[in-house]
């Protein structure tokens, strides 16, 4: 038995397939919209489309983590994101096919790479989209590439959110895994000054930053990032750190499932609960010990489920918009963060994963 | 929708105008090859083909393939473990789904194709030659196995409708 490496693309064409005309879709996205055959493990209602921009040069950030990092071996083409096959469609094609699935679509979103021309095509691609298409549209913004008047661009263009790639949740870690790596020198202050100018632009609860969990984070480094960010209405959008191969961070494993709901639960308590600090105890390593908090209050959050779907921007009505089924896990392994709200057979694996009695009373 | 319902009807008047005879003898079933020596499990798509006595091999066909996603991984149990017809052999893993692999006779599993198990796409590009699956012994005639189709009419308009149904439900690009 063998796991495949998926290839990215086919063959290369003798012209360039790069943005603006080519973009890469999520495989979840090419399977919504017909242009991949397949299915999802559960059945559930997707209509998230994720887009990535495409160069022959990729993406020129280096994170240690990431499947696109410039000095991760081999080449570009053959390199994967968050583990699967992106495959790379004509602009005009996936707009089209958005604008004939329109009613089943809930949020659009740009990912931005580090690129000279990323600015440039991500204004090209969100006219050809917003002439289209209605669904509400983010941009995971790649901030080397903007400035304020950038962003004021955007939302004038007629994107709805932004979210920030921080990803990395502590300076250190940050200046450790993004800034001194081998091609690298992305800034901590330079994403931060991006959160600020965006939340500015786009209004509350309009902006996310991405906190990935599993880098090397404590617990307390993100209860206190996901605080700081609810005081400033702007959301955490939660991710789980998946080892993608030949990476530099290839041998980290993932976060333990237990820490991994752990963490889902207190950003939910803080988010939607209104909990603070004074609330959450930690151990001399950072990591949570416990819960401050009444044990049937916190059961009955579990219980809801909300807490354990796909952080992802809303669709037109509120609803889970962008939900990345099987996004940072294998359709193999149990669910790290859920595409639909958890049924009473998850809720079950979640309470035996959680291990609430642990940090509670 | 473009194309007709077919499920119901004989092999040739299912087959229509989209279909033919391609490479290695297999019918082209609206876009889909299908080879018709062989008996098929119809809610799995697993195909049965005699392989000598008391023996038979089996494999996913093109359809049961396409509507999974791009293969990642194949994985059997060992060589020696009992088949149970409706009972999983093995499991198949793809990009966004994971399932299991149905046995669609009983018996005993006799030979895993390791060169499948080591690269999934060969059950893409040849699921009815070199991308097969498993090898089972099974007691009786491999050529009339309980539960299965074997007559070429029968299997090509259940294959056509299957082929429809799918379009339908949107697990097929188009």
């Amino acid at each position: 038995m063998a796991i495949r490496q998926l290839p990215v693309l086919p063959a290369r064409a003798s012209e360039p397939q790069i943005s603006p005309d080519y973009v890469r879709i999520s495989m979840a996205s090419a399977i919504a919209l017909r242009m991949r055959s397949g299915r999802f493990s559960r059945d559930f209602d997707f209509g998230g489309i994720n887009l990535l921009l495409n160069y022959d040069e990729g993406c020129l950030s280096d994170c240690g983590y990431c499947g696109l990092a410039r000095t991760r071996p081999g080449a570009y083409e053959d390199k994967s994101f968050i583990r699967v096959e992106w495959p790379l469609v004509r602009t005009d094609d996936l707009v089209d096919r958005m604008a004939r699935h329109e009613a089943t679509l809930t949020r659009l979103c740009i990912s931005m790479v580090t690129h000279g021309h990323a600015y440039r095509d991500t204004c090209d691609i969100t006219r050809r989209i917003a002439e289209r298409v209605s669904t509400p549209l983010s941009i995971l913004v790649a901030p080397p590439t903007l400035n304020r008047e950038r962003l004021e661009t955007f939302k004038a263009l007629g994107v709805d959110m932004i979210g920030i790639g921080l990803d990395a949740v502590t300076e250190d870690l940050f200046r450790h895994i993004r800034t001194d790596v081998p091609a690298g020198g992305l800034k901590w202050e330079k994403y931060w000054e991006v959160v600020t100018d965006a939340r500015e632009i786009f209004g509350p609860w309009k902006v996310n930053v991405h906190t990935l969990v599993g880098l090397g984070e404590t617990d307390r480094d993100l209860i206190e990032i996901f605080l700081a960010l609810r005081d400033r209405q702007i959301f955490s959008y939660l991710f789980c750190f998946n080892p993608e191969p030949d990476s530099r961070m290839a041998d980290l494993a993932k976060s333990p499932l237990t820490r991994w709901r752990r963490v889902q639960l207190a950003k939910h308590l803080i988010e939607s609960e209104g909990y603070d600090l004074s609330q959450f105890d930690f151990g001399p390593d950072g990591a949570l010990a416990r819960l401050r908090a009444d044990q049937a209050s916190v059961q009955a959050v579990v219980d809801q489920g909300v807490a354990f779907v796909t952080n992802g921007c809303p669709g037109e009505k509120g609803e889970p918009g962008c939900t990345r089924p099987y996004g940072s896990y294998r359709p193999s392994e149990p669910f790290r963060d859920y595409p639909f709200m958890p049924g009473p057979g998850d809720l079950a694996e979640i309470r035996q994963q959680i291990r609430l009695d642990e940090v509670l009373g | 929708m473009s194309h007709p319902h077919h499920a119901g009807l004989p092999a040739q008047a299912a087959a229509g105008a989209e279909s033919g005879r391609g490479a290695g003898g297999l019918l082209r079933i609206l876009g889909y090859p299908l080879a018709l020596d062989r008996q098929y499990q119809p809610d799995t798509h697993m195909w049965v083909l005699p392989a000598g006595p008391g023996l038979v091999r089996i494999g996913m066909d093109a359809l049961g393939i396409e509507t999974s996603g791009t293969l990642a991984q194949l994985s059997f149990r060992a060589a020696g473990t009992g088949l149970a017809a409706g009972r999983p052999f093995g499991e198949l893993e793809a990009a966004k789904f994971v399932g299991p692999l149905v046995s669609p006779v009983t018996g005993t599993l006799v030979t895993v194709n390791e060169a499948v198990a080591a690269d999934p796409g060969l059950a893409e590009q040849d699921p009815f030659g070199a991308g097969w699956l498993i090898e089972a012994a099974v007691a009786g005639a491999a050529h009339d196995l309980p539960g299965l189709l074997a007559d070429p009419d029968e299997i090509t308009a259940w294959f056509a409708g299957k082929v429809e149904e799918y379009r339908l439900s949107g697990v097929i690009a188009q």
